[in-house]
């Protein structure tokens, strides 16, 4: 898959850290293992890369990169440990492309410095993949920065 | 004294080993870094001006003021470090409602814009320049420039919201809203979907002002005592939910605060799935006519995010300093080790007239039973 970066998203990926490689190689598994989230309503793609200490997402159409973000945080999993049916509707603008499920918006914990607490994400509700969109990835940068001056 | 202005040189410093001291305290419940003991949050608000002579009235007119009492009373009763300034009846004057300035109790508004249905449909939301603009976040943000400037250590970006019930009986009159659930609910539906819509560019103007946010949200007037579980379900938990997720989506957390003031008997549970970003807050007032059980409300939250166990306000108002301390020994020793951290506080916001022995009840409790055994 040969996927455009412009040189502005080349320069935010060097400012963030990213290497362009790396970016092009998750991708790439994304798109061989089907483990990715596909908008329900056009061709954009969410794939995600998860190390130790860092999970990376690439958002990408068929032809260019739209964006990449991460967070720290480590999602280990739903909160209150079950998909139970809740009382609104919480189907995101996602599915998952291996299933074709619609992604959930549900809780999930994630842990960082020894700390657990729940973060909004998106669930695929069959295959038990875990992600964040952008937003949140942000709101989730001002609680590691939180994390990390006070557990320091 | 009573009418005079109190500029920030007639106080004397803040003690800065006890906001240390306490600046720990309140850490451990959201990040699990061991302190000693629970700390106490009574929701001190117009209560610190009747501890300077002053009034309520006082209290709302001069929020740079409202601050400095505010922190004051922090420091005298050894509770939580943070400036609060807000009430109830935000956001009608952004919209057209008239408030009034009470002696003894918080603003309230007279006018609202809202008067018929035609007047839903039409209504527009501000965006978030326009709210920044606005009179309520124009004082709003008064009293947190204050904080930011004089007590840095003490400043949190809140923003009251309430819930989407709360926002839109700030619109209209809650007697028409109440109708409208019965005769024409889906007129409601709008309502409180214009209601969420403000919700977000709110939280987004003190994200863009301040860097983060953090949303008092939650289900008030949609209690129990006013609506059966499936209203609140439709016109409190769902708004609510989806504009809490818009919020955290957009970036403009990270704190989410559920007060969810009066009697959620029978809807506590469907809040346990609501959205809930690493620093959220439970806080439950009433069981039927009883205070929550923190042991209830650390049962079914404890496992999700930060627990705030409850002490009758009415207890604090009008009680006496045993019983205070009774019935907060209570539940700091059920809520005192919940897994992901616990605050003592008031069912609400502290009375302003509260006598300052039952709030030190309140916080001797806690420094007599509210010592970590977990860490």
């Amino acid at each position: 898959m040969d996927i455009k970066i412009t040189e502005e998203l080349d320069n935010t990926l060097k400012d963030n850290g990213f290497k362009k490689e790396e970016i092009q190689e998750l991708i790439a598994n994304a798109e061989a293992s089907g483990t990715k989230l596909k908008a329900r309503d056009g061709d954009i793609a969410i794939a995600k890369g998860v190390s130790d200490n860092l999970t990376v997402y690439a958002v990408y159409s068929p032809t260019e990169l739209l964006d990449v973000y991460a967070h720290k945080m480590n999602i280990i999993g739903l909160t209150g440990g079950e998909l139970n049916d809740i009382d609104y509707d919480d189907a995101s603008e996602w599915a998952c492309a291996k299933c074709g499920e619609i992604a959930l918006e549900r809780n999930v914990d994630m842990t960082y410095m020894g700390v657990t607490r729940p973060g909004p994400g998106l669930v695929c509700p069959k295959c038990d993949e875990f992600y964040v969109s952008d937003g949140v990835a942000k709101t989730l940068k001002t609680a590691e920065s939180i994390l990390e001056e006070k557990r320091a | 004294m009573g009418d005079q202005i109190m500029p920030a040189k007639d106080y004397a410093p803040i003690d800065q080993n006890w906001l240390e001291d306490a600046g720990n305290l309140w850490t451990t419940p959201w990040v699990d870094k061991p302190s000693e003991r629970v700390i106490v949050d009574p929701i001190i608000l117009s209560h610190a001006a009747s501890l300077f002579r002053k009034n309520a009235g006082y209290f709302y007119q001069n929020p740079d003021e409202a601050i400095r009492m505010v922190c004051h009373a922090c420091e005298l009763y050894d509770v939580t470090p943070v400036g609060h300034y807000l009430y109830a009846d935000y956001w009608g004057q952004d919209y057209g409602a008239e408030i009034k300035i009470q002696t003894n109790s918080p603003p309230g508004i007279t006018k609202r814009p809202i008067k018929t249905a035609e007047d839903v449909d039409n209504f527009e939301v501000l965006d978030v320049d326009e709210l920044t603009k606005g009179p309520t976040l124009t004082t709003h943000y008064k009293a947190l420039d204050t904080c930011k400037e004089e007590f840095p250590h003490m400043f949190a970006p809140i923003t009251q919201l309430g819930g989407t019930m709360e926002v839109a009986t700030n619109w209209a009159a809650i007697e028409d809203v109440f109708m409208w659930m019965i005769t024409e609910p889906e007129l409601v539906d709008k309502l409180c979907v214009k209601a969420g819509d403000h919700m977000v560019n709110a939280c987004k103007a003190t994200s863009e002002r301040y860097g983060a946010n953090v949303m008092i949200t939650g289900s008030v007037i949609a209690s129990g005592d006013l609506m059966d579980t499936e209203q609140i379900k439709r016109f409190s938990f769902q708004p609510v939910s989806r504009a809490v997720r818009k919020v955290l989506n957009s970036g403009a957390g990270p704190g989410v605060y559920y007060h969810l003031c009066g009697n959620h008997t029978d809807d506590f549970q469907m809040w346990k799935n609501a959205p809930m970003s690493p620093f959220t807050i439970v806080q439950i007032g009433y069981d039927g006519q009883n205070i929550f059980p923190t042991s209830k409300l650390v049962e079914h939250f404890g496992d999700r995010c930060t627990c705030f166990g409850t002490v009758d306000t009415k207890l604090v108002d009008r009680g006496t300093p045993a019983q205070v301390y009774e019935q907060a020994k209570e539940q700091v020793l059920a809520g005192k080790d919940s897994p992901r951290g616990f605050i003592l506080g008031t069912a609400c916001e502290c009375p302003t007239n509260a006598p300052p022995v039952n709030v030190h009840a309140l916080v001797k409790a806690a420094k007599d039973h509210g010592k970590y055994e977990k860490f």
